[in-house]
């Protein structure tokens, strides 16, 4: 394989103690078209009624933004330092930073023949995807691209720290952290806790409910006994996810991640360590008044770009530049093939660690 | 014997102030003096499960001191009630436990992602062989916890320490509210004999209890709570609290002891006896 970019060295995996495996997804943002095919696959399969209206365990939000709920970049939760001694406070986001679960007029205009046109018959002020494809930038350089989110399960989740009665846990089998539904008692610690707000109350059931890595796939515990990747990842049209374990040292997720170093965390700074993993955008550089490509400023400003994946970015960024510069001058890289997805059976390894 | 009439004069006039003391210490507390921590159990010979009902007025009221428990979760410290009263009563079957305290809004509803209900609950050592922890019970020590909240729940619990609770399968214990000027008064009956890891409460012996109240507009839940210290139900026979009552006979027997050493003094004095 090519190693020049590729750190060799001792590449030491930071997976949590007590757990044998840690399952993780890579996300290319550069492929996301803000279908939402996969927040649509996730709600049906999970989360499509009982109190569950308001949740999204996957949503794709437009960045910048605010997103879902909104402003949950600026809820607290995490860690103060990655000692992961104190955490940090956090606040439950309020019903109208979720948004509602709005009625339409469906029943008038398709059987009582209304013309009025399809709308809420409430008057909403936010929801999920609100502010979608608003973006930033003025033309002709605005620019914006998608975030699809789920919960990170994080090798320090906080939302686990956060329970006094520790009804949520990591488990040891692949990390996947889920809330014991019988131990909850709804008194949202952990959503205040998370500061990716990626756990959410069911006021119906009175407990606290989250993303659970589609793990009866995982299981192969579906109606046709065999093992799936997650909905979100399977439905997804450009198919720009990669699902397997972080641990898998013969995977494009640890080669991605631990090795060339392209694949990123979200808001490091939270210190909770994710295990969901971005390839940061690159967008096309700024256009003049006339149209002349200003080949040295970049459309996301860096520092935008800083501010979610950490300093990091920069070098991932520069890496796979590199790379693509390679491939262009007709030389090879496995880091363009993994990103290009050449290998389908590559992309969701999911019974690597089956024999043990 | 004329000559001895001012010494026994003198004597006597002793003996009537400090029995006077004696009697002054004694006899109020007997009669309306109770130990810092006793609730009295009235018996009111009738359903007493509404807070409402006229027979709650003849039992006294005891005014428990409330303040913050020490949980660890954040804003732990800062919680809303300072104190609450608290009132027991049995009949022939059932025991009731009344707590007020005041809180200007009635939190009922836990329908939206912040709200929280208001609540309260009274904890009793499940065995009452010794006092268990005050933070829930210990993991050989449990509580029952008796928890009624806003939104009409009512919940019978174990718990064996802090983040144990645990629901028991059939709840025994029922509840009725109001919420009256800025007031609530919860009542919780349970009949007094039951089984099953559950406090006997038959009045054969004193009870430990101590109370929690959440306020939900305040976002206190769980280990957010304002909490009493231990006191006691005075279910048991004969007159309560073994140190108070082992004061009272100190006084008096001390009073006892010097009008006897007095009048012996005087009388030796007065027969000139070398002392
Ligand atoms: S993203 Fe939030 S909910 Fe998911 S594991 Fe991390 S802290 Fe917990
Ligand atoms: S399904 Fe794929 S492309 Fe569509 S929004 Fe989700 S992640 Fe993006």
């Amino acid at each position: 394989m090519s190693t020049d970019d590729a750190q060799e060295e001792d590449t030491h995996i930071d997976i949590a103690d007590g757990v044998d495996h840690q399952v993780a997804m890579v996300m290319d943002l550069n492929k996301c078209i803000g279908c939402q095919t996969c927040t649509v696959a996730c709600k049906t399969l999970w989360t499509e009624g009982g109190g569950r209206e308001h949740m999204y365990w996957n949503n794709v939000e437009t960045k910048p933004g605010e997103g879902y709920p909104e402003g949950w970049e600026d809820s607290g939760g995490g860690w103060q330092s990655d000692d992961h001694s104190e955490r940090q406070p956090g606040e439950i986001p309020g019903q109208e930073e979720y948004g509602g679960d709005w009625e339409f007029n469906h029943e008038e205009i398709f059987y009582d023949g209304s013309d009025e046109p399809l709308a809420p018959q409430s008057d909403p002020e936010w929801g999920p995807n609100w502010d979608e494809d608003q973006g930033a930038g003025e033309y002709p350089n605005s620019y914006y691209f998608y975030l699809p989110r789920i919960c990170n399960h994080c090798t320090h989740p906080s939302c686990v720290e956060a329970c006094p009665r520790k009804a949520l846990y990591k488990r040891e089998e692949d990390g996947i952290v889920l809330v014991d539904q019988e131990r909850c008692r709804g008194y949202r610690y952990c959503v205040e806790g998370c500061p990716y707000k990626k756990v959410y109350y069911n006021a119906v059931s009175k407990k606290s409910e989250k993303c659970i890595f589609c793990f009866p796939r995982l299981e192969g515990e579906g109606p046709d006994d065999t093992v799936h990747a997650t909905a979100c990842a399977e439905e997804c049209p450009p198919q720009l996810r990669l699902v397997g374990y972080l641990d898998d040292e013969d995977g494009p997720i640890y080669k991605l991640v631990e090795e060339y170093e392209v694949a990123l965390p979200l808001h490091p700074e939270f210190e909770t360590v994710p295990n969901v993993y971005y390839i940061p955008p690159y967008a096309p550089p700024q256009h003049s008044e006339d149209g002349e490509t200003l080949e040295s400023v970049d459309r996301i400003p860096n520092d935008y770009l800083e501010e979610l994946f950490g300093d990091r970015v920069n070098d991932a960024l520069d890496t796979i530049e590199r790379h693509r510069d390679r491939v262009r001058r007709g030389g090879e890289s496995e880091l363009m093939e993994m990103l290009q997805d050449k290998n389908p059976a590559q992309q969701y390894r999911l019974e690597v660690f089956d024999d043990e | 014997m004329a000559r001895e009439g001012p010494a026994q004069s003198w004597l006597a006039v002793t003996a009537l102030v400090v029995l006077a003391i004696a009697v002054a210490a004694v006899v109020p507390s007997l009669t309306s003096a109770r130990p810092a921590n006793e609730v009295p159990v009235g018996d009111v010979g009738a359903n007493a499960s509404d807070p409402a009902a006229e027979s709650w007025t003849t039992v006294p009221s005891v005014e428990m001191a409330l303040s913050s428990a020490p949980s660890g979760l954040p804003e732990a410290g800062n919680v809303s009630a300072d104190h609450a009263r608290v009132r027991a009563a049995t009949n022939d079957s059932h025991v009731f436990v009344r707590v007020s305290w005041d809180d200007a809004t009635a939190d009922r509803n836990t329908s939206g992602p912040r709200a929280f209900a208001d609540a309260v609950a009274v904890q009793f050592p499940e065995n009452e062989s010794a006092r268990p922890p005050i933070a829930m019970g210990g993991t050989d020590n449990r509580v029952n916890v008796w928890y009624w909240t806003g939104d009409e729940r009512t919940e019978e619990l174990l718990a064996g320490g802090a983040g144990t609770t645990t629901d028991f399968e059939r709840t025994t214990v029922s509840t009725e509210a109001v919420h009256e000027e800025g007031e609530w008064h919860v009542t919780f009956t349970r009949e007094a004999a039951a089984a099953g890891n559950r406090t006997a409460l038959s009045g054969e012996q004193d009870i430990d209890l101590s109370i929690a109240v959440w306020n939900g507009s305040y976002d206190e839940r769980a280990g957010r709570k304002a909490v009493s210290e231990w006191h006691y139900l005075a279910m048991g026979p004969g007159p309560q609290g073994p140190p108070y009552e082992t004061i009272l006979w100190t006084v008096a027997g001390l009073a006892i002891l010097l009008t006897t050493v007095v009048t012996i003094e005087g009388v030796r004095r007065t027969r000139g006896e070398p002392t």
